[in-house]
């Protein structure tokens, strides 16, 4: 009975579909207008390539669509720049059309993601056909142009290629006047190019700029900031500059920030900056000991590591020795910490300090 | 096969009625209405050879049309002949009127005016050509009901598991796959920043070390430096110590010495010494000369008043006897001095004397030539005279050699 009675409620309620002679009124589940058709296989890049060196406009804007899509798979990546997909791309990038100019900057994006890309952009010379767009007007070109910078200067070599184009002094100069997230990722990208060979920089008065983002209201900027500090401090004539521009003030005053990554960062600013005896001196003028005590018992880990270190360099000074023979005490329990780093800095801490001439 | 050519090409007529309002915008792919040929009165059909030629339908034939006309003319005559003859009322007295009266059961309106009524007919407004409807062809099939009770096709569970399965399965793969990815590229960001905090602290750690080693190498130069300095100092200091003493001890019997070579070499005179010498004697001295002159010229007087008496004497002899007088002459040569010096006499004619600006004792010295006697005596006086200044070695040297010089220049 039930069982009749279910098969009555399943005919009544199933729709009878006749055959149509017409396709449904709706297009097919996978078109999308706004792309290129990917061709099946290995033809699908050949294909594409192509079609980015059409005249059309539309053709190309569908080509590059199709082509963001493609470029996640790192083996994709590898067959599109063995085509030579990235001439084409550079061709494009000159183009008078902002959507071409956009995509293709997001391509190289998500190109920029994988070694192989990053590679290969060295290789073609990508960083120089970028640089033309460092001034382009829509700030989403110039947001992907700045993320392929950035990947790039995380290889050592990406950032020595950046150093050797020249752009160090172009990328300081923009660092005031662009917009925040650029400033971010302009930031992220000086920091390890910075590290490699900061003499350019130093040349182009990036100390002023840097200052002035040290005092900026968004904490990333500054935690961002301060590192390029540490790493621009790392030759002496950066050094001297840090020194001579004040910056030590306010990199103490930083330590006292919310931010660990901050007060990381402005640590380690202060190690690099203590090593020579007037960047020492300066610091402690500036009160900077009380401050690093206080971090050392932060949680972070690079803030400890980076306080402690800050601390030994301070410690080198009489004044400054003085003063922490009454704090062994600490860096006695930060040598039973769990990270290695740290532990190895407390003790050579606590050398320096007990240092007798 | 020749290709034709035509006036008017061969078409299809399309038909002309238009069953729809036009539309405004043209439509592309209306059907053209082609009239159907079978329906064309314009075509002709049937037999061909015995055709009326001339007359389309639509065009009146004028032979038919005149006919037409007579026949109208005639059925009006002929009606109107009958109108004559067909019976009528007689006409109204006079004072009344016919008048129609309506006998019916319901009586009827009569009015002249014709009531009037607006009746509008429109065919319906041309609309626009609706859509093509679906063409759905008329079912031709036959309608088959199977009754499917449950769970005799398939038991959905059970099949949709497998399917499920791979789709849930792959799905969660590839989403395992991505945030596998992104754990890994988050894992390699973090040890990045830990290879980063190190490498810091690494490199300020090396440069903290440079520094101090740097520092301590410069107070060690230092130090250094100062040490040797010090040393240098002292090594200086004592041989110049050394030096003074040796200087002094050198020096002490300078003193004596140079005062003593200084007095021998006569820098040290008795001042009344020298002016005895500088005053006293030059006075003398030309005293002296002063002195011998006169009595030189006192005998060179005296010479010249003998020479001219022994002249006079000798030319009288001459004049007398004429026998040279050569005795007298060798008298005067011989006479020698009695001085022991080497002086060699030159007999000088006594025309000859020149007053000599030297010493007295040159001309002295010449003297004796002619006269012996007191040359001889005058000079111990002034020898014993000499003999006064004693000490004066050198005067006395000074004599000697200047006597064998004048006497030799003699």
């Amino acid at each position: 009975n039930q069982r009749s009675l279910q098969n009555f409620i399943s005919k009544t309620f199933q729709k009878r579909k006749m055959a149509h002679t017409r396709i449904s009124m709706y297009l097919p589940p996978n078109i999308n207008p706004a792309q290129a058709d990917i061709a099946y296989g290995c033809w699908a890049l050949p294909k594409l390539n192509k079609e980015l060196q059409s005249e059309d406009l539309q053709t190309r804007q569908k080509a590059l669509m199709a082509l963001c899509d493609l470029m996640h798979d790192p083996e994709y990546v590898y067959e599109a720049v063995d085509i030579g997909c990235l001439e084409s791309l550079t061709a494009l990038l000159k183009d008078s059309d902002t959507l071409v100019r956009i995509k293709t900057t997001e391509v190289l994006c998500i190109m920029a993601n994988h070694n192989v890309g990053r590679t290969s952009f060295l290789e073609h010379d990508i960083i120089l056909a970028l640089s033309f767009l460092l001034n382009d007007p829509y700030s989403a070109c110039r947001e992907n142009l700045h993320q392929v910078y950035k990947q790039l200067a995380q290889l050592p070599e990406g950032a020595r290629g950046i150093i050797n184009s020249g752009l160090i002094p172009s990328l300081v100069w923009k660092l005031p006047r662009e917009e925040e997230d650029i400033q971010e990722l302009i930031l992220d990208t000086l920091a390890p190019c910075l590290q490699e060979d900061a003499t350019e920089a130093l040349a182009s008065r990036a100390v002023p700029f840097l200052k002035q983002k040290l005092l900026s209201d968004n904490a990333n900027i500054r935690s961002k900031a301060a590192r390029v500090l540490t790493a621009i401090s790392i030759p002496l004539e950066g050094k001297n500059q840090v020194k001579q521009h004040d910056v030590i003030p306010i990199l103490v005053h930083l330590l006292k920030d919310q931010e660990p990554e901050v007060q990381a960062n402005a640590a380690g600013a202060l190690m690099n900056a203590a090593v020579t005896t007037e960047g020492k001196y300066t610091a402690l003028d500036a009160d900077a000991i009380e401050p690093l005590l206080m971090l050392l018992h932060s949680p972070v880990t690079k803030v400890r590591l980076n306080a402690t270190k800050a601390l030994t360099m301070l410690a080198e000074a009489p004044e400054g020795r003085k003063r922490l023979q009454t704090q062994v005490g600490t860096f006695r329990v930060l040598e039973l910490d769990n990270n290695v780093t740290v532990r190895r800095a407390a003790q050579i801490a606590i050398k320096v300090i007990e240092w007798k001439p | 096969m020749a290709t034709y050519t035509y006036t008017s090409r061969p078409r299809a007529l399309p038909c002309q009625r238009r069953r729809y309002r036009d539309s405004l915008l043209q439509p592309e792919e209306e059907p053209v209405r082609y009239g159907n040929i079978m329906y064309d009165r314009r075509v002709i059909r049937g037999n061909t050879y015995a055709l009326q030629t001339g007359l389309l339908p639509g065009q009146p034939d004028p032979v038919e049309l005149q006919r037409k006309q007579q026949a109208k003319k005639k059925a009006l005559a002929k009606k109107r002949a009958q109108e004559q003859l067909k019976p009528r009322t007689p006409e109204p007295v006079e004072g009344r009127k016919h008048v129609d009266v309506q006998t019916e059961l319901y009586l009827e309106e009569i009015a002249d005016r014709v009531i009037e009524v607006d009746m509008e007919c429109q065919t319906d407004a041309f609309l626009d050509r609706p859509p093509t409807p679906l063409f759905i062809p008329a079912r031709t099939n036959k309608d088959v009901a199977t009754e499917i009770l449950e769970g005799e096709l398939f038991d959905f569970d059970l099949e949709v598991k497998p399917m499920l399965e791979v789709l849930v399965g792959k799905t969660i793969e590839q989403s395992l796959l991505e945030v596998m990815e992104e754990e890994e590229l988050a894992n390699l960001q973090a040890s990045q920043c830990a290879y980063e905090e190190m490498r810091n602290v690494e490199l300020a750690e090396v440069q903290r070390l440079e520094e101090q080693k740097r520092r301590h190498e410069e107070e060690k130069e230092r130090r250094k430096r100062q040490q040797w300095e010090i040393v240098h100092k002292q090594n200086e200091t004592s041989q110049k110590i050394a030096a003074c003493a040796f200087a002094q001890r050198y020096l002490a019997d300078l003193l004596p010495s140079v005062f003593s070579s200084l007095r021998d070499s006569g820098y040290f005179y008795d001042p009344i010494k020298r002016d005895i010498e500088l005053g006293f004697l030059p006075w003398l001295m030309n005293e002296v000369e002063k002195t011998i002159d006169y009595s030189l010229v006192g005998r060179t007087v005296l010479d010249m008043l003998i020479r001219e008496v022994v002249e006079k004497r000798l030319n009288s002899y001459e004049r007398k006897e004429g026998s040279p007088p050569s005795k007298w002459e060798e008298e005067l040569e011989i006479p020698e001095r009695k001085r022991d010096s080497t002086i060699n006499y030159l007999t000088q004619e006594p025309s000859t004397l020149q007053a000599q600006k030297r010493l007295s004792d040159t001309e002295y010295l010449r003297a004796p030539s002619i006269d012996r006697g007191p040359p001889t005596q005058e000079r111990k006086p002034v020898e014993e005279e000499f003999q006064g200044p004693d000490d004066d070695a050198e005067m006395r040297r000074s004599l000697d050699t200047e006597d064998p010089t004048g006497a030799s220049e003699l």
